[in-house]
């Protein structure tokens, strides 16, 4: 018991790396918990759920594996290491076709087991959205994104077009097409869902489901030139009786003021002038939707 | 003189002789005229090492800008340039170099030959890379580094298309980055084929190809790998910069492009690139290990076969850099899958090293610390590989910081630990020293707890939301801490490298003195004199079996115990200094072999490259030059004599 004691204190400095991890991994276990604003561990929607179901199907055995190997080497160390430096060299073993033949095709299998709920899921969020979903346009630009709502148009036929902070319904599916005026952007609601990339010439289609009302926060998550970090943006989850009052709010508003020309059109990626763009960085519309706030 | 074959010689050739002649005793002047495969070597390490110091330096400053929210360390400018030259040297003027020293000093060591297939060749490939590495920094300068503008690339490291056009990136910097990568490429590639014809028809008599060292194998997979991989970036590089010169459109949405098609041709070179970095570690590790446990490595064919599995299935895992870029179920589909299983051959290369582990007498040396170290640090990396091959929860990580945390884990723990393990290893062959014991594990302990303590937390920034790339971030977000502790790690790894080059210095003149053999080697390097004669070897050895020069000097006794060879007993001759004490006895001291002549064609020619590039940026009037200088070289090279008599 004692031997095992002095072993441990000699060869502490060797455990140093694996207590460091361990109080990392107790302090990941806490970040899971937490409430930020852009937290993949606390999803507030069906997608990000999923998605953060799966992560845990795989993490759990990752850690599980990790464990196992770095304390399989950490063991050995300690075990084989050379006791006296004038010893002969131990047994020479070239190998062991069995056990090898079995950590190739026994990792094979479990990844393969792994692998079906992977594209199970693949398929159950990549299907189409729903045809009640609520379809929002959004823009990006460098460096921000705007939102048009074909639901809501003007008395000339113009959708509603907000600079920044849109609202969305709770409970029900939102359909994000996104267009991109520039370059590769990517559109990134944490807590709602994971990214997708906002394409020039091809307009991908997103959606997500907020489960209750809430504010998220979200941002550009594919780097696109020099402010790209401060591309954010603030959604605002409506329960659907509140919801359906603002959108009655917004229509009356435009009802009652005709905008002038508006400054996106119903389909902005007809014309996507990467010229102009260069010109002046993005025209930014009246607000600024840096959303730095908590 | 040669008094049989001199008739014409015109007094051009005359001259170019006295010079080559000159250069090859004159210490500095030799440098830049050798073909000696030790010396290139050793300029690629050294060169690499010193850019790895200025990758590191940026990734400092970029870790001083995030260590809290809000800071203004640096601009915006400032950062996205910083980090695109940042990955940019790290794989392109570091990894990749750094490993191509090891195959330059290593691979006709270990196979038992002279020197490289092609000598000149190999020395253009190196006066290439490094024509191409100052080119790419020099960007850096084209604005006014002093007032704080600097002038490098600004598009990633990846350059993705609609960005990298001069509508978005307009200045220099994205054209230096084209250019000076496509000058990279002609240097990889000249190596990669190099390595390929030098292992495939240079090996000592006996050495067939399973009898090769696991590091040979790995070369030559990597050389593959290379050679396949580096085309594709060079068109998707010439297209770019038909685009961004000459006003075409391959990647213009507004003309209608689909930009996607750049990050087809990056990542199909992008992802056999990342086994570029990490093979020959695999390589490194696989020699370190058996030595240091005094046992063969566990199962060798299943440690070749999944390195040359891993080399094909490389082909087929691009798009998980792209899940988010909406390919489609079934492409999505497709490719987790592949990625999934290319996780298999990996972990089959750590369950082989660890059965090396298993059952050995385990000496920890600095080299062996480094070596586990990788084997560990690897491990962490690969296992978060496979969580990313998860299609969908990739959807949250993808360009999160967990993806930065992961292919640290994998190129710095992976590769970079494996390259010092490479250094500690093999630094008392070339120089007849050991670097310092105790300074080596204070570098390793040093890098090891930096190195977790900076990458580890970005797995949690990550996964609570933080984007790459962001040059500052709020403070509520919850990241400041993990932010803050990667900083201070990244510190601590600069203070591990400082201990190092301390150490390398150090040692390199008052290190104590090492033998021919030091450390009880397995393969050939140590069957001849430390440092070795610019011959190699005296008598090429024959070779009889796997690890055969551990089997010159241990043979079984009838119980099966490993007893020592008693000396000039057995079949020792065949090798020269089959006693571990080198040729040294042998005392024709190279007379009569013929080795290639020194030559400065390769640097005239490599020369040319720059002018070239800077020529298409800035003045056409320079691309003849280039052109007249890579000429000339190339005509000088071929047909000036590959060895010359003695005078």
């Amino acid at each position: 018991m004692s031997d095992l004691f002095r072993t441990i204190r000699r060869n502490a400095p060797r455990y140093v790396p694996l207590l460091l991890m361990l109080a990392i991994f107790v302090l990941l276990i806490s970040g899971c918990t937490t409430d930020t604003p852009q937290n993949t561990f606390a999803p507030e929607g069906e997608v990000a759920r999923k998605q953060r179901d799966l992560f845990y199907l795989a993490m759990w055995p990752a850690i599980g594996v990790m464990i196992l190997v770095l304390g399989g080497i950490v063991l050995m160390c300690l075990r084989f290491r050379e006791r006296d430096p004038n010893s002969r060299p131990p047994k020479q073993i070239e190998g062991n076709t069995r056990l090898e033949l079995t950590w190739t095709i026994a990792p094979a299998i479990l990844l393969l087991i792994v692998g079906v709920p992977m594209v199970a899921m693949i398929w159950d969020l990549g299907r189409s959205p729903d045809a009640n979903a609520y379809v929002i346009d959004v823009d990006a630009q460098r460096y921000s994104f705007s939102f048009s709502y074909p639901d809501i148009k003007d008395p000339s036929g113009q959708p509603l077009f907000l600079p920044a902070e849109p609202h969305i319904p709770t409970g029900r599916q939102v359909a994000f097409r996104l267009h991109s005026a520039d370059v590769i952007h990517s559109f990134w609601i944490p807590r709602l869902g994971g990214k997708l990339d906002v394409v020039p010439n091809e307009d991908n289609v997103l959606w997500l489901v907020a489960d209750k009302p809430d504010t998220f926060h979200g941002e550009c998550a594919e780097y696109c030139g020099l402010d790209h970090a401060t591309m954010k943006m603030i959604v605002h989850a409506d329960s659907p009786e509140d919801f359906q009052k603002w959108v009655d709010e917004q229509q009356a508003q435009l009802n009652a003021t005709p905008k002038p020309t508006p400054v996106r059109s119903a389909t902005p990626a007809a014309t996507p002038s990467p010229v102009a763009a260069s010109a002046s960085p993005a025209p930014t519309p009246t607000a600024t939707p840096q959303a730095t706030g908590g | 003189m040669a008094t049989i074959a001199a008739p014409r010689t015109s007094p051009l050739a005359e001259s170019l002789r006295n010079a080559r002649q000159a250069a090859e005793h004159n210490p500095i002047l030799s440098w830049f005229a050798t073909v000696d495969h030790k010396r290139i070597g050793v300029l690629y390490g050294v060169s690499a090492f010193i850019f790895f110091c200025i990758g590191g330096c940026e990734a400092l400053l970029m870790r001083a800008q995030l260590a809290g929210p809000n800071a203004n360390v640096l601009t915006n400018d400032e950062f996205n340039r910083l980090f695109t030259m940042h990955g940019t040297t790290m794989v392109f003027l570091v990894v990749m170099p750094l490993s191509n020293a090891f195959f330059n000093l290593m691979v006709p060591l270990m196979i038992g030959s002279r020197d490289v297939a092609f000598p000149r060749l190999n020395a253009f490939s190196y006066w290439t890379f490094i024509a191409g590495a100052l080119f790419l920094n020099a960007s850096f300068f084209t604005r006014n580094i002093f007032s704080g503008d600097l002038g490098a690339p600004d598009g990633g490291w990846f350059g993705y298309a609609p960005l990298n056009l001069r509508a978005y990136t307009p200045g220099h910097g994205m054209d230096f980055w084209m250019l000076g990568i496509q000058i990279l490429g002609i240097a990889s590639l000249a190596g990669g084929f190099n390595f390929i014809v030098t292992i495939l028809n240079m090996r000592a008599p006996g050495m067939t190809l399973f009898r090769m060292p696991v590091f040979i194998w790995m070369t030559l997979v990597t050389s593959f790998l290379i050679i396949f991989a580096m085309p594709v970036i060079a068109v998707a590089l010439f297209e770019l910069t038909f685009d961004r010169l000459f006003g075409a459109n391959f990647f213009n949405p507004a003309a209608g492009a689909n930009p996607l098609l750049w990050q087809h041709m990056f990542w199909l070179f992008g992802h056999p690139e990342v086994y570029i970095l990490i093979l020959p570690a695999f390589g490194i590790v696989s020699e370190i290990l058996p030595v240091f446990a005094r046992k063969p490595l566990f199962g060798y064919p299943f440690v070749v076969f999944s390195g040359i599995a891993i080399g094909f299935m490389s082909w087929g895992v691009w798009v998980h850099h792209m899940y988010t870029t909406g390919l489609g179920t079934v492409a999505n589909s497709a490719f987790g899958i592949s990625t999934i299983l290319i996780a298999v051959p990996t972990g089959v290369k750590i369950f082989n090293w660890m059965g090396t582990l298993w059952g050995g007498s385990i000496r920890f040396k600095a080299p062996m610390m480094f070596a586990i170290g990788t084997v560990a640090m690897f491990t962490i990396g690969g296992l978060s590989g496979v969580l990313h091959s998860m299609v969908p929860s990739d959807y949250q990580q993808q360009d999160t910081y967990f993806v930065v945390a992961h292919f640290h884990y994998v190129l710095f723990g992976g590769a970079i630990f494996a390259l010092f393990a490479g250094i500690y290893y093999w630094f008392p062959k070339f120089t007849g020293k050991f670097l310092n014991e105790r300074l080596g594990h204070i570098n390793f302990w040093l890098m090891l707890i930096g190195f977790n303590l900076t990458f580890f937390p970005m797995h949690i920034s990550g996964l609570l939301g933080m984007p790459r790339r962001i040059y500052t971030y709020p403070s509520d977000y919850g990241w400041n801490l993990w932010n803050l502790l990667s900083s201070i790690g990244a510190f601590t790894i600069a203070l591990s490298v400082l201990i190092f080059i301390i150490n390398f210095l150090w040692s390199i003149r008052k290190g104590k003195p090492a033998s021919a053999d030091p450390w009880d080697g397995r393969t050939l390097e140590w069957t001849i004199p430390s440092p070795p004669p610019h011959y190699n070897f005296a008598e090429i050895p024959i070779v009889h079996s796997r690890d055969d020069f551990w089997h010159r000097k241990y043979q079984e006794d009838a119980q099966g115990n490993v007893v020592p060879v008693l000396a000039g007993a057995a079949h020792a001759p065949t090798l020269s200094g089959g006693d571990g004490h080198g040729a040294d006895h042998d005392d024709h001291g190279g007379h009569g072999i013929h080795l290639p002549s020194p030559s400065f064609m390769p640097l005239i020619a490599a020369l040319g490259f720059p002018f070239i590039a800077t020529g298409l940026i800035y003045d056409y009037a320079l691309v003849p030059v280039g052109v007249t200088l890579l000429v000339v070289g190339f005509y000088g090279w071929a047909l000036e004599p590959a060895a010359e008599e003695e005078a």
